[in-house]
């Protein structure tokens, strides 16, 4: 992807959002980046990690995002241009140090990039960054398309340098994960140098300490920062108004429901008479601009996604101006116009200005649109959420569930974020019982540990990826092990970021860039803290059960089972089989008493498939991976594994 | 009779805690495992019939079918169950000698029937300091590693269903009267399977008035002692009333009112002391140590024995009558309190009588007639 550092002025690429952002950072010159992996937002940081090497950037895969913010921060306070990247959750790992950073106030051009997944496309919340914009006391950018995204980001690292305080640009699924076109601009030729400044007068934002307090005097600074954005957002080119002079309805939007409102409008034919506010800066709101705008009609509509935040910024400052704009009509969530929750499309949006004009539309003949819906029924096949074929987590499960059935003291799994969250489902055979934040499940199970001085004597497992081990189940095992909590916890080691693309981690021997890296070894981790741990391979049933086993015994604090196999598409693993599999019809016991078809009933790994007319079982070969696992489940010895020379 | 499938085994039976470990349907497929004693299924099976629930002892039991099938009549609900002849016993000269429980008469009988080859496998029960350990042997002196009973329930029967698997089609069993039942169970093809063969080919059965509950017995007694020291457990005839714990330095004597509580709730419902569907059943002889008590059934029992003795491997003597006396008020003992119990969960509220549908209902129409 070193097209993204194309140096001719001019041109017009097609690149992704998430490439968009990352060119927008090279025009402006960014010398570090930071961030930890998450849907929507990693290509950003793993676009900028194959710049080449000429461009002296530094770009890290963090720990987790509140490291990734502080990493970036130092490079701002040493006069560099900055960037940080997360999804929209990361921001919430990022908000202590964040709320600091703000209070401080920054040097060099520093931008937070939070990618929000609107409708949880890959995410299990559908929580909003912009919030944070307003909490913080920070400007807030949101690019309405491909171009926007790479000219805003761009211009955030200046505003912030004008401000010297952290911008955000927020990006949104369909933004970050959609492509269009986008003309280049200019790399910067300087070469930037690094130096802290610390020994000038206390109070200087260039030259003295980087803190703070006095928390009054620097809050009414970053209140002054505010007021400066407010004046620069006033002009600003990203905040555009189409439509008639006096429109009989003003919508107001920003983001992707840009696009979506303009083909809704478009698709109405309504131009002549719906004016559209298209913000780049939402927040704050520039006054003088929504004056003149909101001055021009008497109903006005806020299309935006999940929570009402730009609606509530703009009757705040409504019925500030209502002695000069009079009092209007509002729609949008808080009228019920448009849902709280999930993604918003031009249909929806449509059917919104179709009942605000009172007009009659239909988007299909409605026996089109049946007759479309019953073939897409009939010829798409019902498909489960499910780990991969050969994947590492379906054979830990299997694992972790017969253990606990058979330990029958009714133990459950607490779990949190990755690949294996599947396992609430029936791939993972519903093992897992709690799943929130990262790292999250071996917290959980530290609390659930020490209720058995309330008679609770049920045994507690937890699972985290190895990632997610460095990211925030570490504090965890620590607050476990001295709180003296009976807990097994399961770190579902299979070498990388998967979920998000085979990042690297702190666990590897590479980082971003590709370069050597110490790894830390996550059992010496463990018992350097105090725990007992246990390795096994997933893929050695017997093995994992017996230590499983053992350690589930072992009523004193924690222990921690390190279960390691690579997954099953790392580029390692990929398209290479270790077994050659087949399944002896003669011997499959098939749907009889003595089976009832536990390979394809229950392990279900989408390798094994059902052969209705033989009723027995048979191996997919364009599927299966070759892992050799189905071979031990097999009550009949059917399942056959044969070594690939 | 109804024979259901897993789902009402675990309703009916494991979630009514009325298992007893016995192990019949452990391995029979993937779903039903034992560990420390306990069994579980691990995943759901949603056949309707299984032989998981046709053979388990403590399902719906047709007595009379049992009986029809093995000694060509319906059940008479007597005390000792069918018999053709009740002896003292002990075992010969031939027999070499082993940590016996009582007179040796079952190990003796058991390596006697491997070294005649009228089995080709046999199915004990070994022990790995208090954890019973199910074992499927085929060497004659493989058998008095097993010898000496443990208190606590095994789940033994895997190990049938181990040996099936494994192709051997002569077996013998020795087992406690519920392993017994669920063995005759598995010879009877209840779910009438065209290319059904008895694996099974000569049973013997031990009498038993209760077993452990394993989890809880390890509980109880590791609050008194080193686990790890413990070489052998004795429960004597009556009027003892104690169990002597056997460690390496010392003999320690628990009431036996202390370890009742720690008794399996199947137990307690359980009407049968003697083995009834066994080949032969043996038990201790009340006031002889080192001697057993025998009770031949079957014409099959009855060939075994004489060639035992003829081989001087098993040593027979008369029992007396007294002892048959007591034994008979023993058995009838046991009937009596299963009935009540039974009685008892079946008089208690709707949720109580819930609980234990098929068990109540068949053993007041056969059992106890
Ligand atoms: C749980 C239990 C309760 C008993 N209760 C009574 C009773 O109340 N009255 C009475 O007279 N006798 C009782 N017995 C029988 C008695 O203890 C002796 O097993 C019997 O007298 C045979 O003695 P032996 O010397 O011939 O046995 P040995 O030659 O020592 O052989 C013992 C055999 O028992 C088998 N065995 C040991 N433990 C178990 C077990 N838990 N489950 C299945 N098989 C096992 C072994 O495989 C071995 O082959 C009980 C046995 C058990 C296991
Ligand atoms: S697990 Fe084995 S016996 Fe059962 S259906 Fe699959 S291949 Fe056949
Ligand atoms: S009593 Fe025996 S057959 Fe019945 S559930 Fe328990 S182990 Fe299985």
């Amino acid at each position: 992807m070193t097209r993204i550092a194309d140096d001719h002025k001019g041109t017009s690429h097609l690149l992704m959002g998430n490439e968009a952002i990352a060119r927008g950072a090279l025009e402006a010159g960014v010398s570090v980046a930071a961030g930890y992996p998450g849907t929507p937002s990693s290509e950003i940081i793993s676009t900028l990690a194959k710049v080449p090497k000429e461009h002296n950037l530094y770009v890290e895969w963090s720990t987790n995002e509140k490291v990734a913010m502080e990493v970036a921060a130092a490079a701002s306070f040493a006069g560099l241009r900055s960037m940080c990247v997360l999804k929209q959750n990361g921001v919430n790992v990022a908000a202590d140090f964040l709320l600091h950073l703000s209070g401080s106030g920054t040097r060099g051009g520093i931008i937070i990039v939070p990618c929000d997944d609107p409708g949880a496309l890959s995410s299990i919340n559908e929580g909003e960054s912009r919030h944070f914009a307003r909490l913080l006391e920070i400007p807030l950018l949101e690019p309405g398309n491909f171009q926007e995204a790479k000219d805003m980001t761009k211009w955030a690292f200046e505003l912030s340098e004008e401000i010297r305080n952290l911008v955000m640009v927020r990006s949104v699924t369909r933004l970050s994960h959609a492509s269009g076109n986008v003309i280049f601009g200019e790399l910067p030729k300087e070469a930037p140098r690094a130096f802290f400044k610390h020994d000038g007068f206390i109070l200087d934002p260039m030259e003295g300490i980087v803190v703070s307090v006095p928390v009054s005097y620097r809050h009414g600074q970053q209140h002054e920062k505010l007021k400066k954005s407010i004046e620069i957002f006033e002009t600003s080119p990203f905040n555009i108004y189409t439509g008639p002079d006096n429109p009989e309805l003003l919508i107001i939007t920003a983001s992707v429901c840009d696009l979506y409102t303009r083909e809704a409008v478009h698709i109405l034919g309504l131009q002549d008479r719906v004016g559209v506010l298209k913000l780049g800066t939402t927040w704050p709101l520039p006054p003088k601009l929504m004056e003149k705008v909101m001055g021009r009609t008497d109903k006005i509509l806020i299309i935006e996604e999940v929570i009402p935040f730009l609606e509530e910024n703009v009757k705040i400052l409504a019925s500030e101006l209502a002695p000069k704009i009079g009092i209007k009509t509002f729609f949008g969530k808080r009228d019920g116009s448009l849902p709280m929750a999930g993604e918003l499309n031009p249909d929806l949006i449509i059917s919104v200005l179709v009942k605000i004009f009172s007009m009659r539309y239909e988007s299909m003949p409605s026996s089109y649109a049946e007759k479309a819906e019953t073939y897409a029924l009939k010829a798409a096949p019902a498909r489960d959420l499910t780990f991969c074929p050969g994947c590492p987590h379906r054979a830990s499960f299997w694992s972790i569930h017969n253990v606990l059935k058979m330990d029958n003291q009714e133990g459950f799994v607490c779990g949190d974020i990755g690949c294996y969250s599947l396992a609430t489902l029936p791939t993972g055979f519903m093992s897992l019982k709690t799943m929130h934040s990262m790292g999250s499940g071996t917290g959980v199970a530290s609390g659930f540990g020490k209720l058995d001085q309330f008679g609770m004597e049920q045994p507690i497992l937890s699972v985290c990826g190895d990632s997610t081990f460095f990211h925030s189940v570490m504090p965890a095992l620590v607050n476990a092990v001295h709180h003296k909590s009976n807990i097994t916890v399961v770190v579902l080691d299979n070498s990388g970021t998967a979920m998000t693309g085979f990042q690297p981690h702190p666990g590897l021997k590479v980082d971003a860039r590709g370069n050597e890296a110490p790894n830390i070894d996550i059992q010496a981790v463990c018992e350097a803290i105090g725990a007992k741990v246990k390795t096994s391979d997933p893929f050695d049933f017997d093995g994992t059960q017996k230590a499983l086993f053992d350690l589930l015994e072992d009523k004193e604090g924690v222990k921690v089972l390190i279960l390691k196999q690579i997954c099953a598409l790392s580029p390692e693993k990929k398209e290479k089989k270790m077994f050659e599999m087949s399944v002896n019809i003669e011997e499959c016991l098939g749907q009889s008493c003595g089976c009832n078809r536990l390979c394809t009933r229950i392990f279900r790994c989408p390798g094994l498939v059902w052969d209705k007319d033989n009723q027995t079982a048979r191996i997919d070969e364009a599927i299966c991976t070759g892992c050799g696992v189905c071979a031990n489940i097999c009550p009949s010895g059917a399942i056959k594994k044969e070594e690939v020379a | 009779m109804q024979i259901s499938g897993s789902n009402e085994l675990v309703e009916q039976i494991l979630k009514n805690d009325l298992c007893v470990a016995c192990g019949a349907c452990v391995g029979l497929c993937p779903y039903f495992k034992v560990y420390r004693g306990k069994v579980a299924m691990t995943f759901p099976c949603d056949l309707t019939q299984g032989r998981c629930y046709a053979y388990c002892p403590k399902t719906e039991v047709d007595y009379d079918n049992l009986s029809q099938t093995f000694y060509g009549k319906p059940y008479q609900g007597s005390a000792l169950g069918e018999y053709r002849r009740i002896a003292a016993s002990r075992a010969g000269d031939k027999m070499i000698s082993g940590p016996f429980q009582n007179g040796g008469t079952v190990s003796a009988l058991m390596t006697l029937a491997l070294k005649t080859g009228m089995i080709d496998a046999a199915v004990l029960t070994d022990s790995d300091g208090l954890i019973p350990v199910p074992r499927l042997i085929t060497k004659e002196e493989e058998v008095v590693q097993c010898a000496s009973a443990k208190y606590v329930a095994s789940p033994t029967l895997s190990c049938v269903n181990k040996g099936v698997e494994e192709g051997y089609d002569r077996i013998g069993v020795v087992g406690t009267p519920c392993q017994m039942t669920a063995v005759a169970q598995m010879k009877c093809n209840l779910l009438d399977k065209a290319d059904f063969k008895d694996p099974i080919a000569f049973t013997v059965g031990l009498f038993c008035t209760w077993a452990l509950d394993f989890r809880t017995f390890v509980d109880f007694l590791s609050d008194r002692l080193d686990l790890s020291t413990i070489c052998s457990m004795d429960i004597p005839p009556p009027p003892a009333e104690v169990l002597i714990v056997k460690t390496a330095d010392k003999d320690i004597e628990i009431p036996l009112s202390d370890i009742r509580p720690l008794v399996l709730k199947g137990c307690s419902v359980c009407p049968d002391m003697t083995a009834e569907w066994a080949d032969v059943s043996v038990g201790a002889y009340e006031g002889k140590p080192g001697w057993n008590t025998l009770i031949i059934r079957s014409e099959k029992g009855e060939v075994m024995v004489d060639e035992a003795v003829k081989e001087g491997f098993l040593i027979v003597d008369e029992l007396p009558a007294l002892n048959l006396a007591h034994l008979i008020q023993g058995a009838d003992g046991k009937k009596r309190r299963a009935r009540e119990n039974i009685e008892k969960a079946a008089a208690g509220n709707d949720s109580e009588r819930n609980k234990q549908p098929a068990v109540t209902e068949n053993w007041k129409m056969s059992s106890f007639q």
